[in-house]
């Protein structure tokens, strides 16, 4: 409630006015992260949106971050970046005061819980992913709810589009729903690790179906492959309608 | 929530084959989280090689289906014949739109072939009769972002009548299981020009 | 004599002495349990009810952050010892964000402790609340009781009280002095002691089946079976629950884990074998 002068000199009106604090935005976007055998692929569109207007056709959103591991967070842009800075700031000081230890995937993982949890009554508005190698050499992508929730999984999709493909990765990744012709739906077809080529494949399917039906999705598509020899970035154009 | 649509749950999804339709839907029906039927169908015929799909509120499906029962048969009576599907959606979104200002709470669509020209025809409406013509597929429901990603990835045009089943198929199964509210079953009908072959799915059950 | 003998006396009791006060000095210097991290606020005067507008769903339906909610757990006592049953569906409003979360967090290899309700606010303070229970452990040289472990946690969640904390928890376990033990422990405060209990949205499903079969004297082989079917029933009627079922068993060796059953492949197989679910064709 707050006190404010009339056009009329000597009135005074008590007016309530309505401050909401809103800090949140939504800057659409979707990403995608596979684990293979020995490999694990996190990948997202470069499209950044506020409401109807795309404000960037190649804002790269998919960060190396060190120590074969790569991270994205998507959602809010802004709250993302940060979530992104403050990981990366404690990842150098994790190496000054360790002699240069690498930092294991699991301990990445367990670590961005902290900093997601750290903001439980605050949260980041983002779907958190990374992927990397775990101790044994195999692909690994961990997954996080908006304050620090998380699970090592095969595959997951987060942002605007994820729930157009996250049942095509379950469908296709994890061969839900499928069956041994002739089993009468009784035999499971066997899971097998997929080979980078058809991870990729599916990446590109996946992402060139979401930019089809969701208006946040679209114009490129970047993908991180890490493998033990490093990380490569792969391009990949989408339609920018 | 109290969204009418979302009540009841379930969904519908209908593909365009090589001389042939599919139309197909979950069985499932529950009061928000409390599943309460599994024998629901959500697709109904309308003669021979015509069918119409609703989802949404339950009521209105029930009433919605009654209704255009009514007016088929009366179609019938008149015309001395079978009403096209084309005719169908049309009806279905004349009828919506009488309701523009107190809306039936439903998702149609529509499937079926010419009854002499054999040519498929599928379409989609709004709640208040929108018609939205597709030559590829057609999604309704609470699972329709699901059924969206699933269709678009999966569907080629030009399908035979069991490649179409087994592609509507994955195409529902795999959404339903994305979506708390449908599921509980399904039915997939495959049309061709001298058959119409309805099958049951088995699914799961959570 | 009597001066060898003081002088043993003295030495004895200074050292007591000396031990005491160093054992009191460490205590006050450092805060010896420090029950919680900082965790950051909006920079507004209600910051609850900032919470509540941008993650609640039930109170706004399209708010952004959705937090992942709906469950179906349970565990209970028996002869022979405790049975924990839980599914893994995590929702977001009618959205299935994953059929594979882990409900049940391993706090040591004798205490367990469910998940329903939020699901970071659990995997997080139950992974806290393990690190209390090691150093409890390391301090008095004893593993810590059901009872203490089940009041830490109770402790941390009612000075968060209000703040938008949503957790209902089972701590599970196993001592000597206590036997089998189970506390609820909710974000509320409410702490209790029990024999049975089920919690989240599929609960009412699950004591359905577990109340009418629950006897004291069930083998190990039937109570797990029991537990099973209980949040199997759970899965099939709440849409909210579902995915797959994890079953563990405390003993007084600690916990046993007795695998993980996807429901999409149990669910025919004991309809079948039961000749149960009817309302299901085959």
């Amino acid at each position: 409630m707050t006190t404010i002068a009339s056009e009329y000199g000597n009135e005074n009106n008590s007016v309530p006015i309505e401050h909401r604090f809103n800090p949140y935005s939504d800057n659409g976007g979707t990403v995608l992260g596979i684990a293979g055998e020995d490999f694990a692929i996190l990948a997202g569109d470069t499209r950044i949106v506020s409401g109807y207007n795309i404000d960037s056709r190649y804002e790269p959103k998919v960060f190396d971050v060190g120590d074969n591991i790569v991270m994205t967070a998507n959602g809010f842009a802004a709250d993302g970046a940060a979530l992104i800075d403050r990981f990366k700031s404690a990842f150098k000081w994790y190496k000054f005061d360790n002699n240069n230890k690498k930092l294991t995937i699991q301990s990445a993982a367990r670590y961005i819980q902290h900093l997601l949890y750290g903001k439980r009554f605050f949260p980041f508005y983002v779907s958190t992913l990374i992927a990397g190698l775990d101790e044994e050499g195999k692909g690994a992508v961990y997954s996080y709810d908006p304050v620090g929730s998380y699970e090592r999984e095969q595959c997951r999709a987060g942002g605007a589009a994820a729930s157009l493909i996250m049942p095509f990765l379950d469908n296709q990744v994890n061969f839900k729903n499928q069956f041994e012709p002739g089993s009468d739906g009784r035999v499971k077809k066997p899971l097998r690790y997929l080979s980078l080529e058809e991870v990729l494949a599916l990446v590109r399917d996946a992402f060139t179906s979401a930019t089809e039906r969701h208006i946040q999705v679209g114009d490129g598509l970047e993908v991180l492959i890490v493998t033990k020899d490093g990380i490569k970035k792969v391009y990949y154009p989408l339609k920018r309608d | 929530m109290s969204d009418p649509s979302s009540i009841n749950g379930g969904c519908a999804v209908a593909m365009v084959g090589k001389d042939c339709i599919a139309i197909a839907c979950d069985l499932r029906l529950g009061n928000q989280s409390l599943s309460l039927a599994n024998n629901f169908e959500k697709v109904f015929p309308f003669g021979d090689k015509t069918f119409l799909g609703l989802t949404g509120l339950a009521s209105d499906v029930l009433t919605l289906k009654e209704d255009f029962r009514l007016k088929h048969n009366l179609y019938k009576l008149r015309e001395e014949r079978e009403i096209e599907p084309e005719t169908l959606a049309n009806l279905v979104s004349s009828s919506l739109y009488e309701r523009r200002f107190g809306p039936y709470f439903v998702g149609p669509i529509v499937a079926g072939l010419h009854s002499k020209t054999n040519k498929p025809f599928i379409c989609g409406f709004d709640l208040i009769g929108c018609i939205d013509f597709a030559k590829d597929f057609i999604v309704s429901g609470t699972a329709s972002d699901q059924l969206y990603g699933m269709c678009e990835s999966l569907y080629e045009p030009d399908l035979e009548p069991e490649d179409l089943f087994e592609t509507i198929s994955q195409a529902l199964l795999n959404a339903v299981d994305r979506d708390a509210l449908s599921g509980w079953g399904a039915v997939v009908y495959i049309v061709t020009k001298d058959k119409v072959v309805k099958r049951v799915l088995r699914t799961r059950q959570d | 004599m009597n001066t060898i003998a003081s002088q043993f006396t003295q030495s004895a009791s200074s050292r007591l002495q000396s031990e005491y006060a160093d054992a009191q000095r460490d205590f006050s210097n450092a805060p010896q349990l420090n029950l919680a991290p900082t965790i950051e606020l909006p920079p507004i005067s209600q910051p609850t009810e900032f919470l509540r507008a941008h993650t609640d769903d039930a109170s706004n339906p399209d708010c952004k952050i959705k937090i992942a909610h709906g469950t179906t757990t349970l565990a209970f006592r028996f002869q022979g010892g405790i049975v924990v049953a839980v599914d893994s569906r995590a929702t977001a409003g009618n959205w299935i964000a994953s059929q594979t979360v882990n409900k049940v967090i391993r706090i040591n290899p004798f205490l367990l402790g469910t998940m329903a309700g939020g699901a970071a606010d659990c995997q997080y303070w139950e992974t806290w609340l393990g690190t209390q229970c090691r150093l409890h452990e390391l301090r008095e040289k004893e593993r810590i009781s059901v009872a203490a472990a089940s009041k830490i946690l109770g402790n941390l969640v009612y000075q968060y009280k209000g703040m938008g904390l949503s957790m209902g928890t089972m701590v599970c376990g196993y001592t000597k002095k206590e036997g089998p033990a189970i506390y609820y422990v909710d974000s509320d405060g409410t702490r209790m002691k029990g024999d049975l209990f089920c919690v989240g949205s599929g609960q009412t499903f699950a004591y359905g089946v577990l109340d009418s079969e629950y006897k004291w004297d069930l083998s190990v082989e039937e109570a797990l079976y029991l537990g099973k079917r209980s949040i199997l029933a759970a899965t099939h009627r709440d849409a909210y629950s579902g995915g797959s079922i994890n079953l563990y068993h405390v003993t007084e060796n600690g916990w046993i884990y007795h695998g993980n059953h996807n429901v999409g492949d149990i669910f025919y197989d004991i309809k079948e074998k039961e000749q149960s679910f009817n309302n299901v064709d085959a």
